[in-house]
């Protein structure tokens, strides 16, 4: 396994070397990093600025200082803010990474709970109403559906019950005016939640369904049935341990691209995570950050796709082998 | 030349730098649209409490005179807060004037010179928050850092200091290079006065970036969390009245629409939204519990800006006819018309300083025959297409603003139909407002645009947008904003005399005559002054306004519960 786990590591490295070298250069292409500079009324800063940063420099030499700088620490300084890189996309991130477990968890549990009873039921009434309601699912907009959920779990009980406060916050991950608190911060991350989740939940329903019909009519599952396995352990034991497979899968990729992919959801919900950060810098073309950003996220596609590899392949001995 | 007022060239609505306050003429609206009614709220408040502010912007940074200070919302909510100035801008009459300040012992004696110099005596109880005096040697330390620093937001007035001297601490006489009519924006507007004795020496952005922890106002920052919000409480060291609240939160809302319904709920108990579309529907469509004031009168002007040096504009005939095909009262009415705001912008004067303008471009209303008259003399003629051409060539221009400021895009859609029957082609083509202000503007890359000037400061010098010296060129490495490339015989002259002379008569004759070249030729055409907008709970009581220079959270220490 660790053998397995290396080979894909190593793989990975001349991966995100060359696709690093093309995110610097499609940046630099793209954006003019003295660009914010050009609306500041002292001229003579964009020639020092240049110089400074090397900007005359070619295209190898600058991607060799910023991977110098990348890969020692040293992230730049942010045209928009002046302040360091580093510690903006680490506070991003651990505010992405807190909204992006939480949603995952319930994702993957709502997911699997549809999935299997749609598949265990399958052409029922419930398993209609579930396919129809992942496809609303599919087609719900995010930005759409996240104000839709704040009129409908928030704004409007708050006003028919005539409360001070709507039982569901929007605004943030805690409250301003209060200590913090866990039940504080669930009821800021409900509603952010289920906006991430519900295309999410959509799509990976479907794909258990589909692998446990595939499971739940394959031999070893009549075999088991035929032996008085109680219709449970059948289920749980049998079926969904084969069908996690190509739902690990997924998860993996949705994740690593749900990283950079929560613009809208941190949006609408004011929430300081790496969509927030992408957009603010992308607005003021800020490309000390918005390079650094796009590394951190293509790494992190790479790393939990290797991660999916490996869990597939403790799931599934004969793809170790492979 | 580059500027010499304290006014800025900003498009509202783009991520920083947005909307610069307003008010005048107020009005003010419970529940549904705007009604006309006093702005300060006589209901007595209590001591202590919190209230949370949404704010629509984090400010990149919180060193004031740099570059990344750029964010009008970091100002109105820390900087006017804990930063103390020379003036304040006040209402006076029907007008907002500049006013000095609680640092402040008396009005500043000016001496016309040559050289001109200014006195300032300072008052001795003004102190910071660790009880230094506020002298003049903060003063000092102020204008040296604009004027000499590098990265600086803005030197206006600065780089007219030949020297500072400080006499004594109460005393700081400044002696100006050349005679400087706009010396009421030094220590005023977007810089103040900073401590010398904490950052005198040592790395000011390094101290100041991500807050501080001093204060010369009655405010002083408690935290800035990045992302999530500002909080101010009262500063104990303040030597005027203490604030009436325990604490304000400035939660960073960045929707617009959830920011409303957030409000709604409670969980924001004032908003300060740009005015767009979207904020004028659901203003329209009405808030319980909640006070609207609507403030007409601003310092925002948004403006139709022609590219003066393209072909085609060039002839100042042509830009007399665009500005007869087009009916800006109609355009103010669809964009404006909720908010009680219905007439077009007669002057590049903003509301705030309309003191100073005329009407002269009231002459320009919608005229398709004045149109057809001046086109044909100038040698046009229609074409197949209903177009005018000229030797081949047809009247089609393109207009540029922020991509997704809805506002501006609603306004080139009516401007493309309102030029089309007119006989002009208009070909919308948006970009970001990096691109728009640090590219395409400067490279003059444009035929029409939409931007709006933004006045911070109640002075009235226009050379920084209209003084063909500061039309973006090799020889100002393209940092000048006169983007429209206006070049007009005279008009230098006379904006010249507004920013020199110390003489109010003669700066106010100069201030008409220039506007009145500006509508004679053409050379841009004002729209509208935007207005602002000020939603807050009944909760929250007191003298609640908007002031067009410093914002709506000017007097924030006298806000409150109500009781």
């Amino acid at each position: 396994m660790l053998r397995f786990a290396s080979r894909r590591l190593l793989y990975s490295l001349p991966v995100l070397l060359v696709g690093s070298f093309l995110l610097f250069w499609a940046v630099r292409t793209v954006f003019d990093p003295l660009l914010k500079l050009r609306q500041v009324r002292d001229p003579g800063l964009i020639a020092r600025e240049t110089e400074r940063l090397g900007l005359d420099q070619g295209i190898f030499i600058q991607y060799w200082r910023w991977l110098s700088g990348f890969l020692t620490g040293d992230w730049g300084v942010s045209s928009r803010t002046s302040g360091s890189v580093r510690p903006m996309i680490g506070s991003a991130l651990t505010v992405t990474l807190e909204l992006l477990v939480w949603g995952l968890i319930f994702a993957t549990l709502a997911a699997v709970l549809i999935g299997v009873w749609s598949a265990v039921r399958q052409y029922s009434v419930s398993d209609q109403v579930m396919t129809g309601a992942s496809y609303l699912g599919l087609a719900l907009p995010a930005f759409w559906f996240g104000l839709v959920l704040i009129q409908v779990l928030a704004v409007w009980p708050q006003q028919a019950l005539g409360w001070d406060k709507p039982l569901f916050f929007f605004v943030g991950l805690s409250s301003p005016t209060e200590d913090p608190s866990l039940v504080d911060t669930a009821r800021h991350m409900v509603l952010p939640v289920l906006t991430l989740t519900v295309g999410l939940v959509a799509v990976w329903s479907r794909f258990v369904r589909t692998s446990m019909l595939d499971a739940l009519t394959s031999d070893y599952v009549r075999t088991a049935r035929a032996k008085g396995v109680p219709q449970r352990q059948v289920i749980i034991r049998h079926a969904l341990r084969n069908a996690w497979g190509p739902l690990i899968t997924v998860v993996a990729i949705d994740s690593a691209l749900l990283i950079g992919g929560l613009l809208v959801t941190e949006q609408i919900f004011s929430i300081p995570g790496m969509g927030r950060l992408f957009l603010d810098s992308l607005l003021s073309g800020d490309v000390f950050v918005l390079l650094p950003w796009m590394i951190i996220t293509g790494v992190a596609v790479i790393v939990l796709n290797l991660a999916a590899d490996i869990a597939y392949g403790l799931l599934d001995p004969r793809v170790r082998v492979a | 030349m580059a500027g010499l007022a304290a006014s800025a060239l900003v498009l509202a609505g783009c991520s920083s730098n947005s909307t610069t306050s307003t008010s005048s003429s107020s009005a003010s609206a419970d529940s549904s649209a705007a009604e006309s009614a006093a702005p300060a709220d006589a209901m007595g408040v209590q001591q202590g409490g919190t209230v949370v502010i949404g704010a629509e912007q984090e400010p990149d940074c919180m060193d004031w005179i740099a570059s990344c200070a750029g964010s009008i919302w970091g100002s109105y909510m820390a900087q006017v807060t804990t930063v103390p100035v020379v003036f304040n801008v006040r209402k006076s009459g029907d007008d907002w004037v500049p006013e000095i300040s609680g640092i402040m012992a008396s009005e500043p004696v000016v001496s016309a010179g040559p050289p001109q110099t200014v006195t300032y005596k300072l008052n001795p109880d003004a102190v910071w928050s660790d009880g230094t005096p506020i002298t003049s040697a903060d003063l000092k330390y102020t204008a040296l850092a604009i004027r000499d620093g590098e990265d600086i937001l803005d030197k206006t007035g600065y780089t007219e200091i030949a020297d500072i001297a400080t006499p004594d601490p109460q005393t700081a006489i400044v002696t100006f290079a050349k005679e400087f009519a706009g010396w009421k924006v030094l220590f005023s507007g977007s810089s103040g006065v900073l401590p010398s004795h904490l950052l005198e020496g040592k790395d000011r952005p390094a101290l100041m970036n991500d807050g501080y922890s001093w204060s010369g106002g009655p405010w002083i920052i408690d935290s800035w969390k990045k992302g999530e919000s500002i909080t101010l409480v009262p500063n104990s060291g303040y030597w005027g009245d203490k604030p009436k609240l325990d604490k304000v939160v400035f939660q960073f809302t960045a929707d617009t629409a959830a920011a409303f319904q957030a409000f709604k709920s409670g969980q924001l108990d004032a908003i300060y939204p740009t005015p767009q579309l979207d904020a004028i529907d659901q203003i329209k469509a009405g808030i319980p519990g909640a006070k609207v004031q609507v403030e007409a009168v601003s310092g925002n002007l948004e403006a139709l800006w022609m590219n003066n040096a393209k072909p085609l504009l060039k002839s100042t005939a042509v830009r007399q006819a665009l500005s007869y095909s087009i009916d800006r009262a109609a355009i103010v009415e669809r964009l404006y018309g909720p908010l009680d705001v219905k007439s077009p912008a007669q002057s590049f004067y903003p509301p705030i300083l309309s003191a100073f303008g005329g009407q002269d471009f009231s002459t320009y209303g919608l005229d398709l025959a004045k149109v057809e008259q001046i086109m044909t003399a100038d040698g046009w003629a229609k074409d197949a297409d209903g177009l005018w051409a000229k030797a081949g060539t047809p009247a089609t221009l393109t207009i540029t603003t922020i991509a997704g400021n809805k506002r501006r895009e609603l306004m080139e859609q009516v401007l493309q139909q309102q030029l089309k029957t007119a006989g002009f082609g208009l070909t919308i083509k948006n970009s970001s407002a990096p691109d728009l202000f640090g590219t395409i503007l400067p490279d003059g890359d444009f035929d029409l645009g939409i931007w709006t000037l933004v006045t911070t400061f109640p002075d009235p010098s226009l050379s920084f947008a209209f003084d063909s010296g500061n039309i973006p060129s090799e020889a100002n490495e393209f940092s000048g904003l006169n983007y429209s490339r206006t070049d007009v015989p005279g008009l230098n002259e006379l904006l010249g005399t507004v920013d020199r002379t110390t003489d109010a008569a003669l700066r106010l004759s100069a201030t008409k005559e220039g506007d009145k070249l500006l509508a004679d030729s053409a050379t841009s055409l004002p729209i509208a002054a935007v207005p602002n907008v000020l939603l807050i709970l009944d909760k929250i009581g007191g003298p609640t306004s908007i002031n067009p220079s410093e914002g709506p959270f000017w007097n924030l220490q006298e806000w409150g519960l109500v009781g």
